[in-house]
């Protein structure tokens, strides 16, 4: 029974995303930067449930470890030919190297995990309000940092001429390592004593588990999806420092508040069904075809749209959409199929 | 029969699971002081926070003068006579004795500084101090007097003698049999039981959210009795 | 490093606006322990307001009026839809909402004007200098630190003599309490509310003087830094939470006025890093007496 429920807890979020990536394979190659998109979302939001959802406390940091990911790949990636153009000051060992496309998204997880333990091993003695406000000063020095140190990328300059490779499959990989890291993790004992830790420190601390550490262990590791995420982002746009600040911040965490922060399940939706919405939002400021009639909004609705989707979501439903739980099998279908499956 | 000034009337209240009051009925008339004794975790507090809207009752009903006064927030129950003198003072250290009891007066017009000052004088000679250099027993005095400066109709206290120095609690207690013959209703919860019952019109002893037992004022001395109500 | 008597002057009337700010998310903060990210679209309504009125010709003081008309209508509006459903949930789950309803703001504000901006320009002449003892200073230096001075004494006054003033301590303080006592938690909360959005709206007045340009991101930078200053200061008293907000404005206007740009630009790293370490060493802020925590640690 056990064994099924985590099989579910595993396919379910998925087939969600392979579902998602099949939908890519039949529209337009417009529409499909969208669906791809859609994906590295995907792996940002469980980068933030690995650690928001397991421990209960709020990070605004996470996109600082999207944008060391992205700085990483980026830079590592650009042909040596075009580094010079782009990005004129980089240091010496930086301006030599030259990865390939898996290389580059391995080494952005590392640097990913690397930063999100650094900034860690202080922050995570902190909770509550303060925990929020001080990831919050880590997202602004990153981005202050990021915008201005041309020595370690191209300042204010945008990542241009970074091989493109982020298709619908290296995508769809991406979120899935994802998923597959934020389940192994949530199964393993660690994720189990750090989620007793979010609902009863005290308790948790009594039967030996160090909230400090816990913490610290699920920062580090939803740092490297993160990286990862950071990665796959600059292999598929032209970023820039300003891609990596409050409105990507905001747009993930509307998607973790509105899909349910503390399951992965919930994650997955947040992130698709939001993603699903502002696509279709920012496609149609640009003027969209709807069933014969011309839908032509103002830029600035996908904003208002999602910020009021996720007031509403705070204020009437705080568990998030999917109320927090991994998906379930209702128990009457429960009973008749699962018992068989796992028997 | 005229209605008492206080009446719960099978006072249920639930903490998610657990059920911390099952149902407990008992009147406090003016001029009447009533004890509610137990050991800890009896239900003691839970009741008094019932009473005063802080958690909604899970059923029955809090009446005063007749009317209830369930569903009200715990400043309409403040405003509508029935003052508590929380477990642990709450006295506000940071602001000046005197700002304490200018709060106490928050829910009606009126304030009985005069009576006030009579009753416990330390209030009047620190007015201009900081409520936290007060020692305990005085930071229970101006908790009480902060109550009764709103002239409530019905005094609640939780546990005013805690961490009180015996003088202090005579003096306490004294305080209370006054304020009991200026015609106040007065439900007292307390760990000291046998003060309780010597001074109380009648004491009821609770255990495990039930009334278990009523005692009289002369059970005070009758130690066995205490013993087993506590026990059973 | 050079430093005139303007940029002195400067760096005053920047503290004197994020003093004003800091006070009207402490004020805020006190009583319902919800720090409003959304502070500054307060700021930005009113400055589209005055934009708006100045498009139109209007005079000043029906450009003014509007500003705070709107403010506060805001922010009583805010309170209604937003606080008071969320007053249960945790600080930070309430950080996140007022996080969203700032950015929802913002985007309203680009659907309806453009990211263009407009201009509020009726009380430019206050860029003009006086002369004080032969030196140059703006006009609106002095006004913006004359103002929130005055703001400042006026809450004191309020806090420290009125009934309502001491119900508002009291429930920043002990909020149960405050309310067995018969303090109204309604109006204590709509109170602090309505007299954030005056400030708010003040300090709309003031920094269109200096920013004439109003764009939907108006006043977000100084949010920002206005909540680093309080949580620098101290945000569980209102004082402390002041004076980091004057000390972040002060400082930024100064530094920002006498450093030449590539030596400023990583200022706010040094200010968060300031933040954060605060947060770790003394969680009650640097300006309050020790012991006071506000934070909850593991």
């Amino acid at each position: 029974m056990r064994r099924a429920r985590a099989a579910l807890e595993l396919l379910a979020p998925v087939l969600l995303v392979v579902l998602v990536a099949l939908f890519g394979t039949i529209v337009s190659s417009s529409t499909q930067t969208y669906v791809v998109t859609t994906l590295v979302n995907v792996a940002i939001v469980v980068a933030l449930y690995l650690f928001i959802g397991n421990s209960g406390v709020l990070s605004f940091g996470h996109i600082s470890f999207v944008a060391v990911g992205a700085w990483t790949a980026g830079i590592l990636s650009m042909p040596a030919s075009e580094k010079p153009a782009i990005m004129p000051s980089l240091v010496g060992f930086l301006r030599d190297t030259t990865v390939g496309n898996v290389p580059s998204l391995a080494l952005a997880a590392a640097v990913g995990a690397a930063y999100a333990l650094l900034v860690g091993l202080p922050l995570m003695r902190l909770s509550g309000l303060a925990a929020g406000i001080a990831t919050f000063g880590v997202l602004e020095i990153t981005h202050n940092v990021l915008r201005y140190w041309e020595k370690i990328g191209p300042g204010l300059n945008t990542f241009s001429a970074v091989p493109e490779t982020t298709g619908l499959l290296q995508a769809c990989v991406g979120a899935l390592i994802a998923i597959v890291v934020a389940f192994a993790y949530q199964w393993s004992r660690y994720g189990r004593m750090l989620r007793a830790t979010r609902e009863d420190p005290a308790a948790a601390r009594a039967v030996g588990v160090s909230v400090y550490g816990q913490r610290l262990l699920a920062f580090t590791l939803s740092g490297a999806v993160a990286g990862l995420a950071g990665g796959l982002y600059v292999h598929l746009l032209p970023v820039n420092a300003e891609s990596f600040y409050l409105d990507l911040t905001f747009i993930t965490l509307a998607m973790l508040v509105i899909g349910g922060a503390t399951s992965l399940w919930g994650a997955v939706v947040g992130a698709v069904a939001v993603s699903a919405v502002d696509s279709f939002l920012a496609e149609a400021e640009n003027g969209v075809n709807v069933f014969g009639r011309t839908l032509d909004l103002p830029s600035g609705t996908r904003i208002v749209v999602v910020g009021t989707l996720m007031a509403l979501v705070l204020i009437l439903r705080p568990a998030g959409l999917t109320g927090g739980r991994e998906l379930r099998v209702p128990r009457a279908l429960r009973r008749s199929v699962l018992t068989k499956f796992s028997a | 029969m005229t209605t008492p000034a206080l009446e719960l009337d099978e006072l249920e209240v639930r903490h998610g699971a657990v059920q911390a009051v099952r149902g407990i009925s008992l009147t406090v008339d003016r001029g009447e002081i009533v004890g509610l004794i137990g050991p800890n975790g009896a239900g003691k507090s839970s009741t008094l926070h019932a009473v005063m809207g802080l958690v909604p009752p899970g059923g029955g009903d809090v009446r005063l003068h007749g009317n209830s006064v369930v569903g009200r927030s715990p400043e309409d129950v403040a405003r509508s006579g029935i003052a508590l003198v929380p477990e642990g003072r709450r006295i506000f250290a940071e602001l000046t004795v005197d700002e304490n009891l200018r709060l106490g007066s928050a829910g009606r017009r009126f304030g009985d500084l005069d009576s006030v000052y009579e009753l416990f004088p330390v209030v009047r000679d620190f007015r201009k101090r900081h409520a936290g250099a007060l020692s305990g027993g005085q930071q229970q005095q101006l908790a009480i007097a902060r109550a009764l400066i709103a002239r409530p109709e019905v005094l609640l206290l939780d546990e005013p003698s805690l961490g009180l120095a015996p003088q202090m609690v005579d003096a306490v207690f004294e305080a209370l049999a006054q304020i009991r013959d200026s015609g106040i209703a007065i439900l007292l919860v307390e760990q000291r039981a046998q003060r309780t019952v010597a001074l109380a019109d009648r004491s009821h002893v609770l255990a495990n959210g039930r009334l278990r037992l009523t005692l009289g004022p002369d059970a005070a001395n009758d130690t066995e009795t205490l013993v087993s109500a506590y026990l059973s | 490093m050079t430093v005139d008597w303007q940029t002195i002057a400067d760096a005053f009337g920047l503290g004197g606006m994020y003093a004003l700010m800091a006070v009207g998310i402490g004020l805020v903060f006190g009583v319902l322990r919800l720090v409003n990210f959304a502070y500054g679209q307060l700021v930005m309504a009113g400055a589209y307001s005055l934009a708006f009125a100045y498009e139109r010709g209007w005079p000043v003081w029906v450009g003014i009026l509007l500003c705070f008309a709107v403010v506060i209508v805001l922010s009583v509006a805010m309170d209604w839809v937003v606080f008071r459903p969320l007053r249960t949930q945790t600080p930070a789950v309430m950080l996140v909402a007022t996080f969203a309803v700032a950015f929802l703001l913002q985007s309203i504000a680009l659907l309806w004007f453009g990211s263009l901006g407009k201009i509020a320009a009726s009380l430019s002449s206050l860029n003009q200098p006086w002369t004080v003892g032969g030196v140059d200073i703006r006009k609106i230096s002095i006004v913006a630190t004359v103002v929130a001075a005055g703001c400042l004494l006026a809450l004191v006054l309020l806090l420290g003599r009125t009934n309502v003033g001491l119900h508002m301590r009291a429930a920043a303080l002990d909020f149960r309490t405050a309310r067995l006592l018969g303090v109204r938690a309604n109006r204590v909360i709509g109170t602090a509310v309505l007299l954030s959005g005056l400030l708010a709206a003040t300090v709309a007045v003031l920094m269109t003087v200096q920013t004439p340009l109003v764009t939907p991101d108006f006043a977000l930078r100084d949010t920002i830094l206005v909540l680093a200053g309080v949580v620098l200061g101290g945000m569980n008293r209102l004082i402390s939470a002041t004076l980091g907000g004057f000390a972040i404005g002060f400082a930024s206007g100064f530094l920002g006025g006498a450093l030449p740009t590539n030596q400023s630009q990583y200022l706010p790293s040094f200010l968060f890093a300031a933040v954060i370490l605060v947060l770790l060493i003394r969680p009650g802020g640097l300006f309050t007496r020790f012991g006071q925590q506000a934070a909850e640690r593991v």
